[in-house]
């Protein structure tokens, strides 16, 4: 978050400058990659980059589902990329200007999709920072459960979902929540996310979501509401605003991401 | 363990009655804002910190803060510790909270635009919503006109403001043209306005009959947070992420019905960043403001016809036209003098004239051949003297009767020994006399200093000292029989009253080398006197003199933010007030606390001007500006001009105790090193936590990393741009410990991103010289040794790691050898033998070196003997303990990976060298980054922080950590704590990050 100078001095900064790429968020992606290879899955298909711009991210999705393939596998691959800031065109991305916790805006996503499935979501969005910290921290876990209730209602079953996170006070709780979704939840840090911000990303792989319950998209519903049913949170309220009570917290396993020759982005060069 | 004090970010304030009531971290604060005492904290929320705030007149408050809401009793929460059994959930974060009208229930706004009605138990009566609007808002408030008619205002992220009708659930208006969030948005009490601040630095006004944009405010030069109608809705407060909080003029044009943001005041009200909360009490026109900082200011909103009231000025034809005297053209004013009946002033033709205050008439006083074209004015307001010279070695002396009506007595002196007068000083020498002294530009000549009566202005003695070669008097000081003239380029002059011949004893080149501006006494220790002495590039300093020993000594340096500065003195509270001039103002400013007391635009320094302070506490500015003569007076402040001082406005990075001794046998001293490139200067009391500051440090210009007490004595602190700086604290003083630079740790390159992540310091025996090691982002590993007597620091060892940064290092000896630990952002510890690269011998018993008077020279880092994997990323803190018997040493260590760990080192005797193991690791000993751990219980516990914000006691006797005992703490970004054993086997936690708070282990 927030716009540093440190930036300009950084050495991934180059790196990006040197391959062309929009943003050094590109080597976070490529990173997580270098540990988990979602994107080497060669049914990978159909993806959704959530808050993508400048489009780092996207480019690196356009390489690695369309570069140097043939006619036949690229036949039903599909990028979109949403973000509420206008972006420059990327090969073999559909991009949409809008704000993702607007419930509209799934519903056009959605309709961009029609009825396929997509096997792959991911977001690094981060809001605005106040300065307020649990105001900041909320609003970040609000980009995450919205781009998660659009990821209810896209991700094929055993899909994954990644997303930017800040591990700030309540970073459990939203750990905790995703454990209902997701067969296992990773929280990884690419060595090119700085060790002195606290950014991080939930790797969440095989959506799994409860049995009994069925993700309906209603542009006048919350996402709390959204989520009612699938036992992510024990709050809801009836008639009465209810007592304080400590929310369901668990601790993600970490895992640091990147290989060996990966600079540390904490050095000065 | 327990929380004894806390101080952080106050997000919202409100007056009520003659209260002020703030929401402070999880509590809601009452201060009687007269007299400025706290009268209760009360814990509302359990986590959640107090976000907003709403009291109605029945006396019940509303508290609402992230997804906490509850509504009390004002007469509980003024009585009560804890309310928290009352704190109540929703869903969703709520952005606004109010009475309604009748103060039987309360309207609940969340960040989703969703609006709860609930009664005053929490019963929801109703829920209302704008259809297909329910994306997240940063901003709202309600605006209730009657009981069926309530207005939202919701600002959106991407830029909108929806205005909706609550009851009929439709939208009025979706107000467009601001460029990013709204970050507030409210509706005049009369119905007629809307307005909204945003993220692109501007305020808008809006038409609510129309929903058209009416005009635009621009001037805070970074995002506003807040606004709030005065009044009678016709003017605006406004609090930004600028530190300032402005007023602002809604004008209407009668011509052409046009209506324009005029901005009015602007005021400095918080230290670095953001401004939250804002409110204003009418009845006294005060606002008072709350700010990340934790400070509460209290600001007299000053009108304009008030203002002009506290100000007078002439031209001297306006003098000649309100009174019988007559000037020549191009005569000008030369000089003047405040006193209690009004002023005295002299022109360019001689003519001494008479101001007097109550009847607002001028007098000619008298006239003065002697005094034509040149002359130099003071005087001593209290015994009504006022004093002349000019440049032909004259001195005109004058006392005045009580009213100012007549001389009651009168001096005239020629020095027939000075062929020619360039300055002259005033000031009154002891109860019944007043010095004055004369200088000439001629070396040569003797500077003369009179000593004249009080009531009859004879001539008692006069004192004829030799000139200090390169020598221009610009203040003056006397302090028992001596004489301390201040001169250019940084330096003072003591004379000796009782022994003229004696030259005069010089302190010179104490700052950089502009002139000396002010000199005052503070208080005598022993036979060494402290003199505060200001420079006017801006540096005060802090000089210790035993003129028995004729030795001097600078105990305290630091510089003011910015401007000159041209004097300062102690207030009845002991803080430092200091003023100058900064740009076009004349400021007056709490050092001690960092905040602006006044400020007035003059045009600037280089201009005739004076400043007094009056009987009742305020001052009065006299100036001279384009030939016309200004007495502004800045009256006291009828309220404290702070509820609370507040500390740092970002994180602080680092905290040390000086454990050695007690500070005023009722707690320590600490320093922190903030991301606001400041160290501060404090102590706390042990019993209560209570934190009192005492210096803002501002030499660094890169925020900090790190802050070291290495000694009862010694003090050092890292940053960016390769900084570190040894400083040295003095608590032998009553008034405040000092603390000044010493020595800087010399750099090898000017890249500004090169950081000194940590260091780590072991002395040599029966000395304060030492060896230290630093690390450095760029992988660099160094080890020196700093020489006291010389003051310098040796470089003895140079090498780097690898290529990652290296974040902490440790100095251990242990079975005769010294090691030199390094742990990094890939999760290593690593370490150095360097027994052999230092020229000192070792006597482990002591855990100190010898000095073997070897030479010493720099050799390169051997190869690391141990390297150990023990977290999977960054190692953010370690601490060391060894063992009493020796045969053993651990290194604590937390991370980034969640994780904290105990590595055991031993050394095996068969292979004579030393290994170490994870004895203990806890992986998910947090839900995030583990910031700082400290060992303390004589090494049987361990305190972590981390940033979930929970704070942990582990017992680490067995050398496993088990947990203890964990409490939550409101302290956001948890990033640095300290610990120091207090009374009664307590100990005492400092523990900082965003906000500040003192616990204490039961
Ligand atoms: C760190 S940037 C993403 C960088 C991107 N992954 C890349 O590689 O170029 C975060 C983005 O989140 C977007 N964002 C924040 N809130 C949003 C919202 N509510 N809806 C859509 N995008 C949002 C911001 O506009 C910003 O462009």
């Amino acid at each position: 978050m927030g716009k540093n100078s440190k930036d300009k001095r950084d050495m991934y900064y180059r790196k990006a400058k040197e391959q062309g790429f929009r943003a050094r968020s590109a080597f976070k992606l490529l990173q997580l990659n270098d540990d988990f290879h979602f994107l080497d899955d060669p049914n990978l298909k159909r993806v959704v980059d959530l808050c993508a711009a400048p489009g780092s991210w996207s480019q690196v999705l356009s390489q690695k589902l369309f570069d140097g393939k043939t006619a036949e596998e690229i036949k039903d691959r599909k990028i979109v990329a949403v973000d509420l800031q206008p972006m420059s065109p990327i090969n073999h991305v559909t991009t949409l200007q809008a704000d993702i916790t607007h419930p509209k805006t799934l519903k056009r996503i959605l309709d961009l999709f029609g009825n396929e499935k997509a096997d792959f979501v991911c977001s690094d969005g981060a809001p605005d920072v106040t300065g307020l910290h649990d105001l900041d921290e909320y609003v970040q876990q609000q980009l995450i459960m919205s781009a998660l209730q659009l990821t209810a209602c896209i991700l094929k079953k055993g899909g994954i979902f990644v997303a930017k996170i800040f591990r700030g006070r309540d970073i459990d709780m939203l750990y905790s929540q995703l454990g209902y979704l997701f067969d296992k939840v990773v929280c990884a840090k690419p060595k090119s996310s700085r060790g002195t911000s606290l950014e991080a990303f939930i790797v969440c792989i095989g959506y799994n979501p409860p049995s009994d319950w069925v993700s309906t998209l209603d542009v006048n519903s919350s996402v709390e509401e959204f989520f009612s049913g699938c036992h992510m949170s024990k709050l809801s309220i009836h008639d009465k605003l209810p007592s304080w009570q400590e929310d369901e917290r668990t601790i993600a396993k970490f895992m640091s991401c990147g290989n060996l020759e990966s600079f540390d982005s904490d050095a000065t060069y | 363990m327990k929380e004894l004090a806390h101080y952080g970010p106050s997000l919202c304030v409100k007056f009520f009655k003659d209260f002020v009531v703030a929401g402070y971290g999880p509590f809601v604060q009452i201060y009687d804002y007269h007299n400025g005492k706290l009268l209760n904290k009360c814990r509302v929320f359990r986590k959640n910190k107090v976000h907003g705030l709403s009291i109605n007149e029945s006396g019940q408050l509303l508290a609402y803060g992230a997804r906490s809401v509850t509504i009390v009793k004002f007469d509980h929460l003024i009585t009560q510790v804890s309310l928290v059994d009352n704190e109540k959930m929703t869903t969703e974060w709520i952005t606004s909270g109010e009475f309604n009208y009748r103060g039987d229930q309360v309207y609940l706004l969340t960040c989703y635009n969703k609006v709860f009605v609930c009664d005053l138990t929490g019963e929801i009566l109703s829920r209302k919503t704008l259809q297909g609007e329910r994306s997240i808002l940063y901003s709202g408030s309600i605006k209730e006109f009657s009981p069926e008619k309530v207005y939202i205002s919701a600002g959106t992220v991407m830029g909108g403001v929806l205005i909706w009708d609550l009851f009929l659930e439709t939208k009025l208006y979706n107000l467009v043209g601001h460029e990013g969030s709204i970050f507030y948005a409210t509706i005049s009490d009369n119905g007629r306005y809307i307005t909204s601040c945003s993220d692109d630095r501007s305020i808008k006004l809006w038409n609510l009959q129309t929903g058209e944009e009416l005009c635009t405010g621009w001037g805070h030069t970074a995002r506003i947070w807040n606004l709030k109608f005065f009044n009678n809705d016709t003017q605006l407060i406004s609090v930004s992420e600028d530190n300032t909080c402005r007023v602002w003029d809604i004008l209407q044009d009668e011509g052409n019905g046009n209506t324009s943001l005029t901005l009015s005041q602007i005021y400095e009200v918080h230290l670095i960043k953001n401004v939250w909360g804002v409110d204003i009490q009418e009845k006294d026109m005060v606002a008072v403001t709350s700010g990340n900082d934790g400070r509460l200011k209290l600001t007299k909103i000053q009108d304009t016809k008030t203002m002009n009231a506290q100000e007078v000025s002439f031209s001297l034809e306006d003098i000649s036209t309100h009174s019988v005297i007559k000037f020549s053209k191009g005569e000008i004013i030369k000089g003047f003098q405040k006193f209690e009946f009004g002023l005295i002033a002299i022109t360019s033709l001689g003519k001494i004239i008479q101001y007097f205050e109550c009847d607002n008439l001028w007098k000619l006083l008298l006239v003065s051949e002697n005094l034509v074209s040149y002359s130099v004015t003071h005087g001593i307001m209290e015994h009504n003297i006022v004093t002349f010279s000019n440049n032909k070695s004259d001195a005109l002396l004058l006392k005045l009767s009580q009213d100012g009506r007549d001389i009651i007595a009168k001096k005239f002196m020629h020095l027939d020994e000075l062929s020619k007068t360039n300055n002259c000083l005033v000031t009154k020498f002891d109860a019944t006399t007043l010095m004055l002294t004369l200088e000439s530009p001629n070396p040569r000549d003797k500077f003369i200093c009179l000593q004249f009566d009080l009531e009859t202005l004879s001539l008692k003695k006069k004192f004829a000292f030799a000139k200090p070669e390169n020598f221009a008097s610009s203040c003056l000081e006397v302090f028992e029989n001596y004489i301390l003239v201040g001169s250019r380029f940084s330096s003072i002059a003591i004379f000796d009253t009782l022994n003229i011949e004696h030259p005069a004893y010089m302190i010179r080149r104490i700052s950089a080398g502009d002139t000396t501006t002010n000199i005052k006494f503070v208080e005598t220790k022993g036979h060494t006197h402290l003199f505060s002495v200001t420079n006017r590039d801006g540096f005060y300093n802090f000089v210790a003199l035993s003129y028995q020993n004729q030795t001097h000594q600078i105990i305290h340096s630091n510089n003011i933010v910015k401007g000159f500065l041209e004097g300062a003195y102690f207030n009845d509270n002991g803080e430092y007030i200091t003023y100058g001039f900064k740009s076009n103002l004349f400021y007056i400013y709490n050092e001690t606390n960092c905040y602006e007391i006044a400020s007035q635009v003059c045009g600037g320094g280089h201009r005739q001007w004076k400043l007094t302070t009056l009987p009742d506490g305020g001052y009065m500015l006299v100036y001279i500006k384009a030939a016309r003569l200004y007495m502004r007076k800045i009256p006291q402040s009828l309220f404290p001009q702070t509820l609370e001082e507040g500390m740092h406005g970002r994180e602080i990075r680092d905290i040390t105790i000086l454990k050695d001794k007690r500070y005023h046998d009722d707690g320590f001293i600490f320093c922190t090193a903030s991301e606001d490139t400041t160290i501060k200067v404090c102590h706390f009391n042990e019993s209560t936590g209570k934190v009192t500051n005492h210096w803002t440090e501002r030499k660094h210009v890169s925020g900090l990393q790190r802050c070291k007490f290495i000694n009862g004595k010694y003090m050092i602190s890292s940053s960016a741009r390769e900084e570190l700086f040894l400083w040295e604290i003095n608590d032998d003083y009553k008034l405040h410990p000092f603390i000044t630079i010493r020595q800087t740790l010399p750099a090898s390159s000017d890249n500004p991103d090169l950081r000194i992540m940590d260091f780590d310091a072991i002395f040599l025996e029966h000395s304060d010289n030492f060896i230290i090691s630093t690390v450095y982002s760029d992988s660099s590993v160094k080890l020196w040794y700093y020489n006291t007597d010389e003051n310098k620091f040796h470089l003895l060892v140079k090498g780097r790691y690898q290529t990652c940064c290296i974040l902490n290092t440790a100095l251990i000896i242990f079975h005769d050898k010294l090691y030199l630990l390094i742990a990094t952002t890939t999760g290593y510890l690593v370490t150095y033998d360097v027994t052999d690269h230092i020229p000192f011998g070792i006597n482990e018993t002591k855990n100190k070196l010898i000095d073997n008077k070897l030479e010493t020279c720099c050799v390169d880092l051997p190869a690391s003997s141990l390297s150990l994997r023990v977290h999977q990323s960054g190692i953010k803190a370690i601490d060391v303990f060894k063992d009493e018997h020796n045969d053993s040493f651990k290194i604590y260590s937390c991370g980034d990976d969640n994780a904290m760990a105990i590595t055991l080192f031993k050394f095996d005797e068969m292979k004579r060298e030393l290994n170490n193991t994870i004895v203990s690791s806890e992986p998910n000993s947090a839900a995030s980054t583990v910031t700082s751990c400290n060992v303390f219980d004589n090494g049987r516990k361990l305190l972590s922080t981390s940033v979930d914000q929970v704070v942990k006691v582990w017992d680490v006797s067995n050398n496993h950590l088990t947990l203890q005992e964990e409490k939550y703490t409101t302290i956001a970004d948890t990033g640095a704590s300290d610990t120091v054993s207090g009374r009664d086997d307590s100990t005492l936690f400092l523990i900082g990050g965003i906000g500040f708070s003192v616990w204490k282990t039961d």
